[in-house]
């Protein structure tokens, strides 16, 4: 047998190393391809480990006390459990250990179900020494680890939302209703954003400033503490300890402190180049929301008159500055094609295109698409519509985008391309008006981004920690995102990230303090020599800095990133809990040459 | 099915993206190599170059660092990461290891089809890069 390394870490250097493994069968999922008593006889002859067992469902109440049990018992300080994946069950098991009086990050949780049995069906052998192999680095894993208790700090009730537009102005309607005092910052001098261009919206058709009126009501009569005209100067601190500096358009500045912020800083339209598609060159090619505003107060009638020349043919493009690809369009001023789809415009333009019908019937319109992208619930009715109202559709690829040629006399314009729909028949359609589709781009707000290192995606808009998992929050603790600075949605979709923010920031900020993971850089004092080299690595404000010639850790500021860690050529800075030296000890584990013959099983 | 099975490819993921999309192919019953071997992490920027010449070391046959690629969510992590492992690539080079057993690739939680090729190849690469060396050696 081997002789029992001494794997322990400073901290628990005096404590003896016994580790519990327990085994998971999931009913037949892991034992019907993984020998799970193979694996329980090779980790016992494991050092460290003092008790190996296996079990038909660990998660149940019985497999938890198997747990609790060897904990109070026979003394077991560290747990292993191979089971399904950490996604599952982890939270589980640590409670377990919590209730048996045990620190709850001893614990490391294996996964041999998603990455083992179900994907090795038929190689029971081998899927049977992965098993070992995985097992045994939890074992090395968990014998490096130190206790942790979570970072703990106060909590602000208070949060600074930035941007009124609908998103701000719900997500801070939710935050007050949850007792939470509230200061929303928008620059402009009215509350609304974007849906004050608006008109009749999709898809309840109700006046778009009828919705800003009455979440701008509800924010008055809440009392909130709006501040028009105002901007950031500045935002210090951490989680549950913002400094906020407001400027107003005296260039006062005010200070706020908060536990959290929400940006809803919203979105621009996209703004096409002098001669796309003939615009800013000719005064018929205009961009959807210019189109909007512009019949939006006309009156209706048998003509429509523009630049007093009647339009018969009125021609809409699709995805004007959205989808667009590299080598075809031309890119934005980072040198980047915007590649994502901008989501509202299809259903936006096919609305418009109802509403200019209910208006000038007597129109030819054509709609010149390269998809049809009207997602969400009732959505496609518009498109039905327009088709039974003789709306003609001609669809165009990125190999024939609609060409532009002003006519002879300057009054109109034909756009050639190979519609797809009569198999790429090449088509002239003539146009005495142009309607480009245009998209949505992220709003500037790069003094922000600068200022908290906001993550940002390829396509500029702020991007969340996971679009499933952890869908409005970013890497950046204690701020949330709400709304189209996350990237292309409408108002139903707007206001219900704002209310899945307002949810995530009442939840952090319930209580007086805020506890959080401990999965943060942390120094050891002894190790460090000083050299600084950490400090160059780290991009985010105040989490790492030099005092009494060793590098500290300001844990709330700290994302745990790692970046600090690879530096550093003592190992003093460590991520607690995903060490280089526990990766070291996962490392031999898993390329453990034969498995030692100590662990085969007999 | 016997080579690869006397191969041990590293799987490094993360936490958010590739760990959870390696979960996606298991919950779809995909078959590959039991001869690999995932790690999470919070990000693969933690690991400094000598953990990968280690790795090569301890007889690990082929890394596949599965990313989050230019959305990872932490701030210039991404470049830190790829400028080390061109580094990485440098010491591969001057230790006689085939840089074709490293790989930088992004994962996301939904690429199962993607996960799978990548392992494929790595396979591919790691019979090659044995076979040539035999080839040197005879
Ligand atoms: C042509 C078109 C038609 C549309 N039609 C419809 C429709 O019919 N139905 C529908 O549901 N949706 C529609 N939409 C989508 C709708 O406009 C958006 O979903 C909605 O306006 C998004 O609201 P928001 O609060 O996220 O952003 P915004 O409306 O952009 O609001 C952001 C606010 O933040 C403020 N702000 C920005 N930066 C700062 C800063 N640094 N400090 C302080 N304040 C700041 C801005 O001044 C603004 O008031 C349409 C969009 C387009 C482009
Ligand atoms: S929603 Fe429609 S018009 Fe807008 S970018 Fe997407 S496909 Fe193009
Ligand atoms: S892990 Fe290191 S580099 Fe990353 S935020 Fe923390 S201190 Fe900075
Ligand atoms: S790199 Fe390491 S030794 Fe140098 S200052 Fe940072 S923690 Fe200390």
């Amino acid at each position: 047998m081997e002789e029992e390394k001494n794997t322990q870490s400073q901290e628990n250097e005096s404590e003896e190393i016994r580790v519990g493994v327990y085994v998971c069968h999931c009913g037949g999922n892991i034992s019907d391809v993984v020998d799970t008593k193979a694996v329980v006889e090779a980790l016992k002859k494991k050092p460290n480990v003092k008790i190996a067992k296996d079990f038909v469902f660990m998660c149940s109440d019985p497999g938890q006390k198997l747990i609790i049990d060897d904990i109070i018992e026979n003394n077991i300080n560290r747990i292993v459990v191979s089971a399904c994946s950490p996604t599952l069950h982890e939270t589980t098991f640590r409670k377990a250990l919590t209730r048996a009086g045990l620190n709850p990050y001893l614990y490391e949780h294996v996964n041999i179900r998603e990455q083992d049995s179900w994907v090795h069906k038929g190689e029971n052998e081998a899927a049977t020494a992965k098993a070992i192999r995985l097992t045994a680095a939890g074992v090395e894993k968990i014998a490096r680890q130190d206790p942790l208790e979570p970072i703990v700090v106060n909590a602000e009730g208070h949060v600074v939302v930035i941007g009124g537009g609908v998103a701000g102005m719900r997500a801070a309607l939710a935050l007050f209703k949850r007792g939470l005092g509230v200061t929303l910052i928008e620059k402009g001098d009215r509350l609304g954003g974007r849906a004050l261009e608006l008109d009749k919206v999709y898809p309840t058709e109700e006046k778009a400033t009828d919705i800003v009126s009455q979440l701008e009501n509800a924010v008055r009569s809440e009392k909130l503490d709006v501040r028009l005209n105002c901007e950031i100067e500045m935002i210090e601190g951490f989680v549950g300890n913002f400094d906020v500096q407001i400027r107003d358009k005296d260039s006062k500045i005010d200070k706020v402190r908060a536990g959290a912020i929400v940006l809803a800083t919203g979105f621009d339209h996209y703004q096409p180049y002098e001669g796309e598609f003939g615009y800013g060159k000719s005064p018929v090619v205009v961009t959807l929301p210019e189109f909007n505003k512009l019949i939006a107060d006309m009156p209706q009638s048998d003509k429509f008159t523009y630049k007093g020349k009647e339009i018969k043919n009125l021609a809409f493009i699709h995805c004007v500055g959205s989808r667009q690809v590299e080598g075809v369009h031309q890119p934005q001023a980072d040198g980047r094609v915007n590649e994502y789809c901008s989501r509202v415009c299809c259903t936006a333009t096919l609305h418009t295109i109802n509403k200019t019908l209910d208006k000038f019937p007597n129109l030819n319109i054509f709609d010149l698409y390269k998809d049809i992208r009207t997602y969400g619930h009732g959505h496609e009715d518009y498109y039905e519509k327009a088709s039974k109202r003789g709306v003609t559709f001609f669809r165009y690829t990125d190999d024939s985008i609609p060409e532009y040629a002003p006519s002879p006399n300057g009054s109109g314009a034909t756009l050639t391309m190979k519609d797809v729909l009569t198999w790429n028949e090449e088509v002239s359609i003539p146009a005495d008006m142009i309607v480009l589709a245009t998209g949505m781009v992220p709003r500037e707000i790069s003094n922000l981004v600068g200022m908290l290192k906001l993550p940002t995606g390829t396509d500029r808009f702020l991007q969340e920690v996971h679009p499933k998992l952890r869908p409005v929050e970013l890497a950046n603790n204690g701020i949330m995102i709400a709304g189209t600075c996350q990237g292309p949605m409408d108002i139903t979709e707007s206001c219900a990230a704002a209310g899945a923010s307002a949810a995530k920031v009442s939840i952090l900020l319930s209580k007086k303090t805020i506890e959080m993971d401990p999965y943060v850089a942390r120094v050891d004092e002894a190790k460090c020599d000083g050299c600084k080299l950490c400090l160059a690595e780290c991009e985010y404000k105040g989490a790492l800095f030099m005092a009494e010639n060793y590098a500290h850790v300001n844990p709330a500021l700290c994302v745990g990133c790692g970046a600090c860690v690879a530096v550093c050529p003592p190992r003093a800075i460590n991520i607690a809990g995903w060490t280089l030296d526990q990766f070291d000890g996962m490392i031999d584990a898993i390329s453990m040459e034969e498995l030692e013959p100590a662990m085969v099983p007999a | 099915m016997g080579d690869h099975n006397n191969m041990k490819i590293l799987l490094i993921t993360t936490m958010i993206s590739s760990y959870p999309g390696a979960n996606t192919v298991g919950q779809a019953h995909l078959h590959y190599s039991p001869g690999t071997y995932i790690i999470r992490v919070p990000d693969p920027v933690v690991f400094p170059e000598s953990f990968y010449m280690r790795c090569y070391e301890k007889g690990i046959d082929g890394i596949i660092i599965m990313s989050s690629g230019s959305d990872c969510p932490y701030e210039g992590a991404y470049r830190r990461l790829s400028e080390r492992v061109a580094r990485v690539y440098v010491q591969m080079k001057e230790n006689g290891i085939d840089t074709s057993r490293l790989k930088l690739t992004t994962i996301c939680t939904v690429c199962k089809a993607a996960f799978l090729k990548e392992i494929n190849e790595m396979q591919k690469n790691i019979l090659q890069a044995r076979s040539e060396k035999e080839g040197v050696a005879a």
